[in-house]
């Protein structure tokens, strides 16, 4: 509603109705000829082109026609060849060192005194950096006397394998952090890793053969009692899931998973309106991928900063503004809604429920064939029962709704969020030969309460 | 005491059955439980007003500005103030005083302007605060620092702070909920982050629920297609049970919250849906709210949905209008603005009152910062624009231990500067935790070595509009 903005050149009032090919040709031809009056080095480049292109369309041989043809279709394969190179931006050091000042206060006028580049004293004992410049610090920061780099790496792998590492504040390791729960071990360890050659598979591999780590993470009284939080390593590390693994897990025991590495981001499945709710003007719209992008590693999903993936979201993924060195891990309703409600967890679950019916042909058989795929163990004869008793209780409602297990098995998983919209999925989950609907829309309830149970998203 | 000790013993009871406190507490994660003092207020309404509305058109009633309008804005008043890159290229910043007219309002006299006559009905019940200032002058970092305390998002959000402080009042419902609504001024609307209602670097479990106005109100809310409640329950059932079993196994007191988790998701399934129906309401209050009451995702169903969640517990309850970003346009995007808020807002305050809710429940009627008085853009006859302005700015309260009928704070002739009685960001935050039972210094939470506070390190309670 703003009106209109800009100018009115000519005005001409005609006798009869024209239409507006030859209104165009008008404008054309009065620009064209105000053009040609220029001097050929006052016209702009695109004026020139604007003669040419019309000299091509209108006056050219056919020869001369195709050869412009062919010509514009290289330039555009040039054109495509050059944006399809990955770029990046590097740094460079600059001749002249570029004066740097304290800026009094942080404003950006305000200059105190100058600076140069240097290490922390306090954290450079020996092997000063040599140069004041990124090498340098590269080269300080590596050196095999710095206390703090290795540590710190070292830490945050150990991090990765307990779920907590041996300093518990792996951003900080002055004396506002906390000490180390084991520092010799974290010292030789980061010595070592150094003398490797900063090896980071060898280490991992240390840690993960290590007995410590292939300790049981049951509790037992005693070593919860003395050991609540397990600084002492009493136990193997237990602990939920990280974000994007909740979910790569799932695709991965319902053979859903899309292993090509590399490429562009992917959009998986989200629930409408996300996007709409942040943006200027509800322009920005999230268009979940058909095919292999729903079911690519969560690693590769596209992240916008504004409104993040929600289910990632709820299970702490943090929202890449800021560095965040140690996730929370929280435990909340919102993380149940997801997994019981997300369509990738119902589809994950059919697909695996589909493989087990393929498979086996009995119920005792099929139901734990997903149970060890999904927990890496067979069921108690307990469990089994619990879920051979939900599998009976399920098919007796499935049974008489032909509807409900037409939507549960269809190719196209419906998320009743907005009225008539469909998440479609364009996996088809197999109908397993031999097998009824029925069965399918059951096993499938079994196999996604298997996957919601709190061991599939606990490594333990 | 540890959370583990304390959930551990509670395992057995837990799974079998559902304990209001238990439940609460287990929802809001580890709050504090705080109280310094006794509260006035037991929950928080935040009606933002996003994109900073016209104190000088809206609320400060500037009738000398009728005798300037047009001339230069003198140096003087504005002294060393940097302008915005937006206005520091204009040839010149003539005055503009507001082409809406200002009447006073009830008893207690309150000078607003024609654009609120809803909400001038209830200024008995207002205190109008005309002298709020910011540094931050655009409004990312504006918003930022009056949600969080800090221009640079990584805070939590004064929502979170408070669900860490006092837990959750609800069984069902989460201690923090956001309502968004977008402005009818035709203009895009500045954007908004999910940050905003964010928990920062407290745990997760803080932030604030976002209840979205079409489709399902919490994502990932309704079964899929396929899944009847009664198969649900099943499932959960079995979950329950299994879980159960691992916890006796591993006596790991994270599964023990995780089966209440499940338990929780599943009644929300029903108290969410229940808390949007609108089906008890009597078609007075529906038409008190305006005509777009029915309509989900408008301030006015926002509004009434914010009274239900009042009424169900909700401690935090934050609602977002956006488009009050008049750089151009003023009088007839204004309006537009105004028109969406107005009912609804008086609606509001009275229908809490009625109920007897408005005491114990603090309103709170602002955005990031005011506008300038002199006009963006050419200043016509009828048009006019106001650029963003951090030096004063108004907004208002009302409820939750809030003197009624008052104006606290005074800007000079050009509502340019504060001359009298400033209340900073900081100030007001200071003060809105105070009335909640809390007190600025010492809600605190230890990150990377500092005790963090909503207030950063200011702020003060401005005692004379606490009753």
């Amino acid at each position: 509603g703003l009106g209109y903005y800009g100018a009115l050149d000519e005005f001409r009032i005609l006798a009869r109705s024209t239409d507006e090919h030859v209104a165009k040709s008008w404008t054309d031809s009065e620009l064209l000829l105000g053009i040609l009056k220029r001097e050929k080095g006052d016209r702009l480049s695109s004026e020139s082109q604007a003669l040419t292109d019309f000299f091509i369309a209108n006056e050219a041989t056919p020869e001369i026609r195709q050869a412009h043809s062919d010509l514009q279709a290289a330039k555009r394969q040039q054109r495509a060849a050059r944006g399809a190179i990955a770029t990046t931006l590097v740094m460079q050091e600059r001749k002249e060192p570029r004066s740097t000042f304290v800026l009094l206060r942080g404003v950006y006028d305000a200059r105190g005194e100058e600076v140069k580049p240097a290490v922390p004293a306090v954290l450079a004992p020996t092997g000063v950096a040599t140069r004041p410049d990124r090498l340098g610090l590269a080269q300080w920061l590596t050196s095999k006397d710095h206390p703090l780099t290795a540590r710190v790496a070292v830490n945050r792998f150990w991090q990765i394998c307990f779920g907590e590492g041996l300093v518990r504040t792996p951003n900080d390791f002055g004396t506002q952090g906390e000490s180390p729960t084991h520092p010799e071990l974290l010292d030789e360890l980061a010595v070592r890793w150094m003398h490797s050659g900063w090896d980071m598979k060898q280490l991992l591999r240390w840690i993960v053969t290590s007995a410590t780590y292939r300790q049981s993470s049951q509790g037992t009284d005693e070593s919860l009692k003395k050991d609540p939080e397990n600084r002492w390593l009493s136990r193997g590390p237990r602990f939920r899931l990280s974000a994007e693994l909740v979910r790569d897990q799932a695709l991965a025991v319902s053979g859903l998973w899309a292993t090509k590495v590399g490429g562009p981001s992917v959009r998986p499945y989200q629930p409408e309106g996300v996007w709409e709710a942040v943006s200027y003007n509800a322009e920005d719209s999230y268009q979940p991928d058909r095919g292999e992008g729903l079911w690519r590693r969560s690693l590769y999903t596209y992240w916008k900063r504004q409104a993040p993936p929600p289910a990632l979201q709820v299970f702490d993924a943090g929202t890449r503004e800021k560095c965040l060195i140690k996730r929370p891990r929280t435990n909340t309703p919102l993380q149940a809604l997801v997994l019981l409600n997300d369509p990738t967890y119902l589809t994950a679950a059919s697909a695996l429920a589909s493989q087990s019916l393929s498979q086996f042909p009995t119920k005792g058989q099929r139901i734990s064939a997903m149970f060890r795929q999904v927990l890496s163990r067979w069921p108690e004869s307990i469990e089994l029962q619990a879920l051979s008793d939900l599998h009976d209780r399920e098919i007796a409602i499935l049974k008489n709704s032909p509807q409900l297990v037409q939507e549960l098995t269809s190719a196209t998983v419906t998320n009743a969020t907005s009225a008539g919209a469909t998440m479609t999925n364009s996996t088809t989950v197999p109908r397993p030969v031999g097998s009824t609907a029925v069965d399918l829309a059951a096993y499938t309830l079994v196999a996604h309460t298997i996957m919601n149970l709190d061991e599939a998203i606990t490594r333990r | 005491m540890n959370r583990r000790f304390f959930l551990k013993d509670f395992g057995a009871s837990v799974g079998s059955g559902v304990g209001g406190m238990a439940l609460a507490s287990l929802f809001a994660g580890r709050s504090q439980g705080v109280e310094h003092h006794v509260p006035k207020a037991k929950r928080i309404i935040s009606l933002f007003m996003h994109g900073g509305p016209s104190q000088i058109d809206l609320l400060d009633y500037k009738p000398k500005l009728k005798e300037m309008h047009g001339q230069e804005l003198p140096a003087s008043v504005r002294g060393e103030q940097r302008l915005t890159g937006m206005t520091s290229s204009q040839a010149s910043l003539p005055v503009t005083s507001s082409l809406f007219r200002f009447k006073q309002f009830g008893q207690s006299g309150t000078w607003m302007s024609e654009l609120l006559p809803k909400t001038g009905s209830m200024a008995d019940q207002l205190c109008v605060i005309r002298s709020m200032h910011t540094e931050a002058i655009n409004h990312d970092p504006a918003v930022t620092l009056l949600q969080t305390g800090h221009q640079q998002p990584g805070r939590p959000s004064f929502g979170a702070w408070t669900s860490y402080g006092l837990g959750s009042d609800s069984e069902e419902l989460p201690a923090f909920v956001v309502l968004i609504s977008r402005g009818s001024a035709a203009r895009p609307a500045d954007p908004l982050y999910a940050r905003l209602w964010g928990a920062g670097f407290l745990p997760t479990n803080h932030q604030g629920i976002s209840l979205r106005s079409s489709g399902e109100p919490v994502l990932y809310l309704r079964n899929p297609s396929g899944v009847t409640e009664a198969m649900r329950r099943h499932q959960v059932d079995t979950l329950a049970q299994l879980n159960r079993r691992a916890a006796d196994r591993e006596l790991d007191p994270e599964i023990d919250t995780r089966i209440a988790q499940y338990e929780m998701a599943y009644r929300m399934q029903t108290s969410v849906p229940e808390l949007t129906d609108l089906q008890n309401e009597t078609a007075e209050t529906l038409a008190a709210y305006g005509p777009q009451a029915q309509q989900p995702g408008t301030f006015a169903a926002n509004c009434l949905l914010a009274r239900r969640l009042a009424e169900r517990g909700v401690r935090f309850i934050q609602l977002y209008h956006r488009g009050w970003d008049q750089h151009y346009n003023l009088p007839s995007d204004l309006r537009l603005q105004c028109g969406d808020i107005d009912q609804p807002c008086a609606a509001l305050l009275s229908d809490l009152k009625q109920r007897g809710m408005l005491d114990e429940t603090l309103v709170v009627w602002g955005g990031e910062f005011g506008r300038t008085t002199y006009s963006q853009g050419k200043l016509e006859l009828t048009n006019y624009g106001r650029d963003h302005h951090g030096r004063c700015f108004s907004m208002w309260l009302a409820g939750g231990g809030i003197r009624p009928g008052v104006s606290y704070g005074e800007t000079d002739d050009f509502s340019y500067n504060v001359v009298r009685d400033p209340v900073h960001v900081h100030d007001l935050n200071a003060t809105l935790l105070h009335l909640m039972g809390m007190d600025h210094r010492r809600l605190t939470f230890r990150f990377q070595g500092r005790d963090y506070r909503l207030t950063d390190v200011a702020g003060q309670v401005v005692q004379p509009i606490v009753s």
